[in-house]
């Protein structure tokens, strides 16, 4: 499957190119959206979570405040759940072109992911160095080592839209289905609360989700300093397993897209 | 002949480069898909690769092979699977029965102005077709000016597409399909959309192309197209291969096929009875009596017709030949022959005119007649026929001219002063 991506690359560019480029075009400020999207939500869950409800958060934060607390998985989990959305979305909304044209229809997928990662890493990278300037305690050393977080975040992410996009093109529901459980994985997640907070008992559940770990780690990096660890692995092995059976699933059902668009 | 003999006998007739596009039983089913039931069946039956989907058929027991070098045309009316045919040969859609290879890169034109994204300038476009073919940026950089100047649609190459006419999406279409010089190319209907003038470019470039060895499928109803173009033809009738071979036999049964079925629909009620002359009916017959829509070069026409007059008095005749573009080829009147038509009861005259040895070149005509009134004064009534004609000349014009070459007897005094 690498193989398929490399021998159409010129393609994969192209798609990429009118990814970013369609995105925002004809909008006054442009590419400006990309970060005040998650700004405004950030804003937004500061307020709740330091006036109304005022979480207390663990020493493993490294004495960061909330909103930087908040911020450094918020920015990965819109990359997540855009690049999911778009993915699971870019089979319709090139319907012209798989109509007409014949090419590897995964490449669609992968340039949806990856343009939603590449807008929001920006955004991320931006952030980062705002917070820090702040005083904030971010290890901008350290922020070389996300990436070897997020990409096996963008690999799975490009299983799950497979997976998605093709049941989406073959049934109209799925869209439904997924803006719910993106929402229900959200809180499920230690994105806006720390796992501390978490009763003992529903702990080993939420770790189940390969999120939590992930959210952990990603704190544990830029906030604590932390290197990278051995049982990072196993975010790349579960990473990997995903992208190869979502593309498998979408090999299996992308002949017959034409028939279903 | 039988659709299967036809195939049969033509399979030897063509020899030359290798094979190309073979295809080999083709058929293809469309999943119905109207109710979320039956989507929900279909996938499951297509994870479990079971046979047992709900379908209906588009195409069935195709069989084809398109040699290197060779033009090949697909005719037959609408909805008959021409257009998924060239899906599964471009590649875009996945046959559900029968097998196919393919060698060499396919340039496909379905449906034109396809795989444009509408948000995106013609310049922007050309890239993003290119990259479909697989050319790196660079590549496509030293082939853009190339294309827009074959497009020649001016400043508007810097303009979103969606703003574009579909003659100008054609043109670009057409434009950057020419300049990717692919193995085979295939085109659907694309000489129908564009101008006269981008037309004849177009039919240059092809001829051209095929020149120096290209491969074209060509779907078209235009059988002048077809005929002029291409050497070998398929006639795909409701998604069953109905004749395949010479390209000027398969065009000549499928206009015939539909002269017929014209003849059924055209036995409305004409005009109602009035104060005027009219034509009742009219056909044209071949010499030997049978009604034909189809003329061989220099075969001899007779057209017979049957006028009403509502005096009784017999009407004035008058019949006019044009080419399929309107230009006036032939007329006459009857009056000028004195010639007057048969009564056949009291109000009705037949009345035949014969034409030995057609002069018309091949191509499409308009044969028709008007009634007169006796004094061949005012027209009041016509009726018109198309006829193809058909045949194998390189000469051109509307008309053979009767002529012979000979010696000739000018002196090179005669000549020019330089």
């Amino acid at each position: 499957m690498p193989a398929t991506v490399y021998a159409h690359r010129w393609l994969l560019a192209s798609f990429l190119r009118r990814e970013l480029g369609t995105r925002y075009a004809g909008s006054v400020s442009g590419a400006a959206w990309a970060l005040l999207h998650p700004l405004a939500l950030l804003a937004v869950y500061a307020f709740i979570f330091t006036t109304v409800f005022r979480v207390q958060l663990p020493p493993t934060a490294g004495g960061a405040s909330y909103t930087a607390f908040a911020a450094v998985v918020l920015w990965p989990w819109i990359m997540l759940s855009e690049g999911v959305t778009r993915g699971m979305e870019s089979i319709q909304s090139n319907a012209g072109l798989i109509r007409k044209v014949a090419f590897p229809h995964a490449l669609l997928v992968y340039a949806a992911v990856f343009s939603s990662f590449a807008v929001h890493a920006v955004g991320f990278a931006a952030v980062l160095v705002t917070l820090a300037a702040l005083g904030e305690p971010i290890h901008l050393l350290r922020v070389p080592l996300v990436l070897a977080l997020l990409f096996p975040l963008c690999l799975a992410a490009v299983g799950v839209a497979a997976i998605l996009a093709a049941l989406q093109t073959l049934l109209k529901d799925v869209e439904q289905v997924v803006s719910i459980g993106l929402t229900v994985v959200f809180y499920g997640t230690p994105i806006l609360y720390p796992l501390a907070l978490v009763p003992e008992s529903l702990r080993s559940w939420m770790n189940v989700n390969p999120l939590t770990a992930l959210a952990e780690r990603l704190r544990e990096v830029l906030l604590a300093g932390s290197g990278l660890q051995l049982s990072d692995l196993w975010l790349w092995a579960i990473a990997l397993a995903v992208w190869w059976v979502g593309l498998k699933f979408f090999e299996r059902l992308s002949p017959h897209f034409e028939d279903f668009l | 002949m039988t659709p299967a003999a036809a195939t049969a006998t033509l399979a030897g007739n063509h020899t030359g480069g290798s094979v190309l596009v073979a295809l080999q039983g083709i058929g293809k089913d469309y999943p119905k898909v109207a109710a979320g039931g039956d989507r929900l069946r279909t996938l499951w039956g297509l994870l479990a690769h079971r046979a047992d989907i709900p379908h209906f058929r588009a195409l069935h027991g195709v069989s084809l092979e398109i040699r290197r070098g060779e033009a090949f045309g697909l005719v037959g009316e609408n909805g008959a699977g021409k257009s998924t045919l060239l899906k599964i040969i471009a590649g875009v859609v996945k046959p559900s029965a029968g097998t196919f290879q393919v060698a060499g890169r396919i340039g496909a034109l379905l449906e034109l102005g396809s795989g444009f994204h509408p948000e995106y300038t013609g310049r922007e476009n050309i890239f993003l077709a290119a990259a479909l073919m697989g050319l790196s940026r660079r590549e496509t950089r030293e082939k853009v000016e190339a294309i827009v100047a074959f497009a020649d649609i001016g400043q508007h190459i810097d303009e979103p597409i969606k703003h574009y006419s579909s003659g100008m999406a054609v043109r670009l279409g057409f434009a950057v399909a020419t300049a990717l010089t692919p193995d085979v190319l295939i085109t659907d209907e694309v000489l129908a959309v564009g101008d006269e003038s981008f037309q004849k470019k177009c039919i240059r470039w092809l001829e051209r192309y095929l020149g120096d060895g290209g491969t074209l499928l060509l779907c078209s109803h235009s059988m002048y197209h077809v005929q002029t173009l291409c050497t070998r033809a398929m006639w795909l009738h409701e998604g069953e291969v109905r004749l395949q071979g010479d390209s000027f036999d398969v065009t000549r049964e499928y206009l015939t096929f539909h002269e017929e079925k014209n003849r059924v629909q055209e036995q409305s009620p004409r005009a109602a009875e009035g104060l005027n002359p009219l034509i009742r009916a009219m056909r044209l017959e071949r010499a030997d009596g049978t009604v034909a829509g189809t003329f061989a070069s220099g075969e001899d026409m007779v057209l017979q017709g049957l006028a009403w007059s509502p005096d009784g008095r017999a009407p004035a005749l008058l019949f006019g030949i044009v080419r399929a573009d309107g230009t006036p080829v032939y007329g006459a009147h009857s009056d000028d022959s004195g010639f007057t038509p048969l009564r056949a009861d009291d109000r009705h005259f037949a009345f035949a005119a014969r034409f030995p040895a057609l002069a018309l070149l091949p191509g499409k005509y308009t044969v028709r007649i008007h009634a007169l009134d006796p004094e061949g004064l005012r027209l009041f009534d016509t009726l018109e026929k198309d006829i193809v004609v058909t045949g194998r000349t390189r000469d051109y014009g509307l008309v053979r001219l009767a002529h012979e070459w000979r010696p000739g007897t000018l002196r090179p005094e005669a000549a020019k002063a330089p």
